[in-house]
């Protein structure tokens, strides 16, 4: 029988409620000197993700949160059975102890901002042609006439790319007081100014929404998606590939679970 | 039993507008089945030529706004940046493929371009 992972846990206890997981079954720990594997018994591998496991999934991590603390595995992850588990533990013991202490009370909050593109593109552009006497002049030719829209085209670029990073510095110093580590990732799209994800303290967890709610207030024209408290699926760093599951259905061993998916799931509660 | 975790917004279809924008550019694993193998590998040189183009491109707007480049150097790099640039189209038109499509997800070292 394979086993469906969840993630580690700091503990080689049992859990104290009855937990259900992946096709109903029972939720169980599969204890390696202090720490443990959280799994519960899978008859296939998961063919397609769907919203109702996904959910199934970080609820049952969730709940392990309560009460440890999780690194959670990637959604799909699953294990040729208790003697595969115990191997692959043992062959990541270090990692998996440092990242859980790096990683105790601590939770994942992603942030995702939204800004109107167009409009700031037409204001720069407008801006530029104020300026416009102070460009070279590149005129006439085809290659000049080239070299005169590319240049034109990368002053915009530039102008809206230093743009974002005025507006994401401002907000990133708000939310870096209150956390412990990040990741950002800037103009994923054109509109897609920020996807962030922040590392937060539990007993910070209020002042990290303050600061949320303080710079929403001050960029009302912006448009915001807030999210958390989620286990700290951005921050699990492994020291070495997971090479040892090879064999298994599913490699990805506490690899990162995207927000995106997540907000696939939790967006329609 | 659900999920506890909130995911708040004013504007959830266009965050997830956005978001499946971002990830239709940047297919999973490269295309290289039997039948698609030519399209697959044409992608991934054609990805790189890309890069270097953008690159060189980049480096060359540099040099204009810092007024290093004579008239006539900048005639002969903006030729050739358009030639380079029609050659690309034309090789994208023979493949089918798009814009968006030449790209990488080079996993924690982020995409490509």
């Amino acid at each position: 029988m394979k086993l469906y992972l969840y993630g580690i846990i700091d503990s080689s206890d049992q859990t104290k409620e009855s937990i259900y997981g992946l096709e109903g079954s029972d939720v169980y720990n599969i204890p390696f000197c202090d720490i443990g594997a959280v799994v519960s018994q899978i008859s296939q591998p998961i063919q397609d993700v769907t919203e109702g496991a996904v959910l199934k999934h970080e609820a049952v991590v969730e709940k392990l949160m309560a009460n440890f603390t999780v690194l959670p595995a990637r959604f799909g992850t699953i294990i040729d059975g208790t003697d595969s588990q115990l191997s692959m533990i043992q062959s990541y013991y270090k990692d998996f102890t440092n990242n859980l202490a790096r990683l105790h009370n601590k939770l994942e909050f992603g942030i995702k901002v939204i800004w109107p593109a167009d409009k700031i593109k037409e204001n720069i552009v407008k801006g530029l042609k104020k300026g416009k006497e102070n460009t070279p002049e590149l005129n006439s030719s085809r290659g000049r006439k080239f070299m005169t829209e590319t240049f034109d085209k990368y002053k915009i670029d530039k102008a809206f790319e230093a743009k974002a990073d005025r507006v994401i510095k401002v907000m990133d110093m708000f939310f870096s007081k209150f956390s412990a580590e990040k990741t950002l990732a800037t103009l994923k799209t054109e509109n897609l100014l920020l996807d962030a994800v922040y590392l937060v303290e539990k007993d910070k967890q209020d002042d990290f929404r303050e600061a949320f709610e303080h710079i929403k207030g001050g960029h009302p024209e912006l448009k915001y998606l807030f999210s958390g408290p989620w286990p700290a699926y951005n921050f699990v760093i492994l020291s070495k590939q997971p090479g040892l599951l090879m064999d298994s259905q599913q490699t990805d061993l506490l690899d990162k679970v995207t927000q995106d998916q997540m907000l696939v799931g939790a967006n329609s509660i | 039993m659900i999920a506890n975790a909130i995911v708040e917004t004013e504007s959830p279809e266009e965050f997830i507008e956005e978001i499946q924008k971002a990830q239709d550019c940047l297919p999973k694993k490269i295309d290289a089945n039997p039948n698609t193998v030519e399209k697959g590998l044409a992608k991934l040189v054609l990805t790189l030529i890309e890069l270097i183009r953008k690159l060189l491109e980049k480096q060359a707007m540099r040099r204009v706004e810092a007024g290093s480049l004579s008239d006539e150097e900048i005639e002969n790099v903006g030729e050739t940046l358009m030639k380079l640039e029609n050659k690309m189209d034309e090789l994208k038109g023979i493949f089918g493929l798009k814009d968006e499509e030449l790209n990488l997800n080079l996993g924690p070292l982020g995409d490509l371009m």
